[in-house]
Formats: C-alpha cells, structure tokens, sequence
C-alpha cells in the first residue's frame, strides 16, 4: 500500500491499512490539528486504487487514528469553499479570490459513521492547501450534512 | 440570558478573569476577542459538534462498515 503522490520510502504500521510507505514530501502538515485532535499534526494521504474515490488520511503521530474522506466534489459538484483570512494565511494563499478546489486547494469531507451509512458535513471540509502542504479543518457557522443512500447517492440532509 | 449593548472597543467582563472585547462590527458579523485564562477552553459552538463529529469519524474504521459504504458507492458508479 502506497501514499499518494511519493518517492521516498519510509514506513507507518497502521493497524488499519498496514505498512504504509511514505515519502516525508508527502507529508501534510496541520498546525492546528483537526477540531478533538489537536495533537495530530502530520498525516498521510492514502488512496487504495480499488476503493477510489475514498482517501484515507493516516496520522503519523499515533498509528491508530485514520481518518476516510472523500473529495468533496464527488459529493456536492457544486460545491465553494469559503475561508477566513487567517486560514487563508495558514494555506498560503495568495490574493483575495476564492481558493479554487483543485487547483488551489484539495478539500476532503469526513465519513461519519450514522446507523448503516456515512455523513458528510461539508461545512467542515479538510482544506489542503496545493502550494505549501499545510492542511486545516474549517469550519462554516451552520452545517451542510449530505448523507449516502443505499443507491449510492449523495443526499442533503440539512 | 443576560443581553448587553455594546460598542466597538467595549468590554464585558465574566467573572473575575474573562473579557470579552467588541473587536469590528460588520453588518453580518461580529469580530470578538476574549482574554481567558489558559485553562479555559474557548470554543466555537460549531466547532465543538465537529470535534464530536470528528471522534465518531475516527472510529469508522473499527466499525466494520467500510465495506458496506464501499458497496453503496459502487452502486453509484453501476
């Protein structure tokens, strides 16, 4: 199992996807951590070709936090991303036009376990910034819940 | 609940040892900063249900519903 986007090998024992060789370019670096886990300050991006589109971020501070996401604009195509200028210095982002998902910024929304299923709350996306690696989890005043249906959809629930 | 007027500049104080300063008003937002001792934890209210949000999330993959959820999504792609 790789992480995304690597050359050089180093290696996490995750107990959930096992040995991940990482390469520290692909470091993600949150200096806040993510809200409940401030502590957690580097991760890896970890995709499994076959269960695309989902992306593991696996903490190298302890083996045993991983987080599934998924690109958010798989779940919302329209989605826009809103940021503070404090955020937006933290992600190095130049000017004051809205980051651009994917050409600016990668954002990723959480997979929260709910019953049978997984939601979403895309008013709280993980926000990677392209330009210098540094990562933050904001988060909008309201909620923006989408929810998966059996069919594979993505729903707005609020 | 206890409702105060107040300008920019102006403080409230909570007990002997928080301030909360009026910092900018804009016509949809309201710009604060609070002086607290380190060992009280200031929080958006939001914040607090995604920190919530988020312990749950770290637990999905001990839950053994990441298959199903793989399913699901393959359904959409079928």
């Amino acid at each position: 199992m790789t992480s995304t986007f690597c050359d050089e090998r180093r290696v996490i024992r995750s107990p959930w996807l096992g040995d991940v060789e990482w390469d520290p370019k692909c470091e993600l670096f949150f200096p806040h951590g993510l809200p409940g886990f401030e502590d957690e300050r580097r991760m890896i991006p970890v995709e499994i070709p076959a269960q695309r589109p989902l992306v593991y971020l696996q903490s190298l501070e302890q083996p045993q936090v991983c987080f599934v996401c998924m690109p958010v604009l798989v779940i919302d195509p329209v989605f826009r991303l809103s940021l503070s200028d404090e955020e937006r210095a933290t992600l190095a982002i130049a000017g004051s036009a809205a980051p651009v998902p994917g050409r600016d910024v990668l954002c990723l929304g959480l997979l929260v376990p709910s019953g049978d299923t997984v939601e979403v709350n895309l008013a709280a996306p993980i926000v990677i910034s392209l330009m210098n690696s540094c990562c933050l989890q904001t988060v909008a005043g309201s909620a923006s819940c989408f929810r998966l249906a059996p069919d594979g959809r993505w729903v707005a629930q609020c | 609940m206890l409702v105060v007027r107040r300008r920019v500049g102006e403080t409230i104080v909570i007990g002997d040892s928080i301030e909360v300063t009026i910092i900018e008003i804009s016509p949809t937002r309201v710009k604060l900063g609070v002086m607290a001792p380190r060992e009280v934890s200031v929080t958006r209210q939001e914040t607090l249900a995604v920190a919530a949000d988020n312990r749950r999330a770290a637990g999905f993959l001990g839950s053994g519903k990441v298959d199903g959820v793989l399913r699901m999504l393959g359904r959409a792609e079928a």
